[in-house]
């Protein structure tokens, strides 16, 4: 039973992932098509069909989800809390996820209908979903506040929809145009709403941050606060490349500018999809202000990530526990992780041995030898000095062979768990999609920078790898109280997601944007230094 | 499709894969701030009065608290009225003197349980 929970449990985060990413995508062409292209124009016919189907396609997938997270979360409850579906249905989140799904229908059913005066109407389903979103946010839920968090977190979520979301809108207009002018048009209109989006944004996210976060401390002292900075710090490279583009439209070479602004918008979007996971990965954790007792403190951060020597040798297959499963059940049968709280199907955390501690410290180091050196041979490579540095992707696949067998040594092939465990625990599933991840990395980069292929969609599959790997790294479990070791463990990780964030947009830039963009250049420089930075924090990876 | 709308099409299509990917696991937020008893706690018996304060809102009508005593027979609690959003309150009557756990299971606003255990002691009287 605590096997199907867990597995249910982690559908349901899927489902609420994509939910929230939909929604921005379905709600930020709405405004997009109320706001950009309201003004009539000959040329705006194409585009609105086209968004039409776009908003259409997000409202359809929006629903599906919306239904699949509903249906996982009642099952779990049925499953583990005795309920009937009665029970379930006068539930909060029900209700918000049917009001969820009828206001997507709507979406659908509306955007179908040929009409001559706009679309205003289609703003009402989608601040329904807002609205629907919001009701299972933390701000319906705190007793305090309630109504001025309730009111910035809609803001939040609005402003998040109408720029990230409505990004994606923009590139469609963008190619669709029928003229430069009409897209320079169609940018700056774009612009001045992203510019307020952003404005209130930042406004509402401060009032959150501070209900939420409270102080300085808590900022690094939980994993809730290292998520919020996670996400403020990823908003700033948003910012970076607002800014970027701001420049070119300025000063920049006049027969490029557009293609720039597509390139950038492209980056932009993919930052602004990590960023909205982030932030449903942040609705799974308590906020930082209710948890005052056992936050990390900065001598104890200091103490865990001052300089070492890397640890190049393994403790023995015999060392570590036969059978951590076993184990883990023995700890929760004898009581010793109950009393805090846990989620159905997740018991706690057991802690780590001595030996488990550096089993891992000597995975995270001989990982970060290859990641440093695959960072350094990129950058030789670009200098065109030594030719066979460009072979340097094939060094991901010994990367791979050794995630493969060290990562999980419980499970199949080292450990005494065979093979279909990894579609159990979400933690070892994980670990291998990453292994194939990286096996994908090798082969498809290796092709690109020794010349054997030539498809500019195959030499976008290496940055887009890289940041996929960034946000899913952003995303993984976090425990409900502040366990030390692992708000330790999300401290010395969030940076490594940022990096790969940022190594994975800087290195699609660097493919995409126009030979006469000079920003083409940093990028190229930029990726494998934030490489190499990563194999260097991972070098420092400490556990004790 | 038009290579544009391809490469639009894929840059979708991989925002909806890092949804599907994504891996957090721990999905609930409310978390128990104290309680009467408190954890390993001694309590004067043989009648008890049990109080759950959380740190958000809780849905009483869906929420569950069971006493399991030293006999080891799981007896259910009924909740009291909700004076407080976030508090759950319930009554223990006739309790032997042993070592007790009370487990508590709620239900969040956003859908999610939690559960927990809270061992204590009730003495002699």
């Amino acid at each position: 039973m605590a096997r199907l929970l867990q597995i249910f449990g982690f559908l349901s985060v899927l489902f609420r992932g994509a939910t929230l990413t939909f929604q921005s995508l379905a709600a930020g062409g709405i405004v997009f098509l109320n706001s950009i292209l309201r003004r009539a124009s000959p040329e705006c016919g194409a585009i609105q069909q086209a968004c039409l189907r776009w908003i259409r396609l997000s409202a359809v997938a929006l629903a599906v989800m919306q239904l699949s997270y509903v249906l996982a979360n009642s099952l779990i409850l049925m499953q583990s809390a005795d309920m009937t579906l009665a029970d379930v249905r006068g539930a909060n989140f029900f209700i918000a996820g049917a009001i969820g799904i009828f206001a997507a229908l709507t979406i659908v059913i509306l955007s179908g209908v040929q009409r001559a005066h706009g679309y205003a109407d289609l703003l009402f389903p989608a601040a329904a979903i807002v609205a629907s979103s919001v009701m299972t946010s933390h701000a319906m839920a705190r007793l305090e506040f309630r109504a001025p968090l309730v009111v910035a977190t809609a803001l939040h979520q609005a402003a998040t929809a109408a720029w990230l979301g409505g990004l994606p809108y923009l590139l469609i207009a963008v190619r669709r145009a029928e003229s430069p002018e009409f897209a320079r048009q169609i940018s700056a209109r774009f612009s001045q709403l992203a510019v307020i989006s952003v404005c209130v944004l930042a406004s509402a996210g401060f009032v959150l941050g501070f209900a939420y976060v409270g102080s300085f401390q808590a900022a690094y002292g939980t994993s809730y606060g290292a998520m919020v900075t996670a996400k403020i710090i990823m908003f700033g490279l948003l910012l970076f490349l607002g800014a970027l583009n701001y420049q070119l439209v300025r000063s920049g070479p006049a027969g490029s500018i557009l293609a720039s602004l597509k390139r950038f918008g492209e980056a932009e979007i993919g930052i602004g999809i990590t960023v909205i996971l982030t932030a449903a990965s942040l609705t799974s954790l308590p906020p930082a202000a209710d948890l005052a007792h056992d936050r990390v403190s900065a001598m104890e951060i200091f103490a865990r990530m001052a300089p070492r020597s890397p640890r190049l040798g393994s403790p023995a297959m015999q060392e570590l526990p036969e059978d951590v499963y076993a184990a883990q059940s023995k700890a929760i049968e004898a009581g010793a992780l109950s009393s805090a709280s846990f989620v159905p199907g997740q018991a706690g955390t057991r802690p780590n041995t001595p030996a488990e501690k550096e089993w891992s410290e000597y995975n995270h180091h001989w990982a970060g030898i290859v990641v440093l050196a695959i960072g350094f041979l990129a950058l030789l490579a670009q200098a065109g000095h030594v030719s066979w540095a460009r072979h340097w992707p094939l060094a991901f696949l010994g990367l791979a062979v050794f995630l493969f067998l060290r990562s999980d040594p419980e499970v199949w092939p080292l450990g005494p768990n065979g093979f279909w465990v990894t579609f159990a625990d979400p933690e070892v599933l994980l670990h291998r999609i990453f292994v194939l991840l990286v096996i994908g990395l090798a082969v498809f980069e290796w092709r690109v920078q020794t010349g054997r292929v030539v498809s500019a969609n195959v030499r976008l599959v290496f940055p887009a790898l890289v940041a996929v790997s960034g946000a899913l790294l952003l995303t993984h479990s976090h425990a409900l109280g502040n366990i030390k070791e692992e708000v330790l463990a999300e401290l010395s990780h969030i940076p490594l997601a940022i990096l790969a964030v940022t190594a994975g947009w800087s290195r699609w830039l660097e493919l995409r944007l126009p030979e006469e963009n000079r920003t083409r250049g940093t990028m190229a420089r930029v990726w494998p230094v934030c490489i190499m930075l990563i194999g260097a924090i991972l070098l420092n990876y400490h556990e004790m | 499709m038009d290579s544009d709308r391809r490469k639009l099409f894929a840059l979708v299509v991989f925002g909806a894969a890092t949804a599907l990917l994504i891996a957090a696991s721990a999905t609930a937020h409310a978390v128990l701030m104290e309680s009467s008893p408190a954890v390993n706690s001694t309590v004067a018996g043989p009648d008890i009065a049990i109080k759950l304060r959380f740190n958000v809102r809780i849905d009483a009508g869906r929420s569950r608290l069971t006493l399991v005593p030293p006999t080891g027979s799981v007896q259910p609690l009924e909740i009291g009225k909700q004076i407080s959003a976030d508090t759950l309150f319930a009554n223990a009557s006739g309790l032997p003197a042993g070592e007790y756990r009370l487990r508590w299971q709620v239900l969040a606003s956003d859908g999610h349980i939690t559960r927990g255990e809270i061992p204590f002691i009730v003495a002699r009287s």
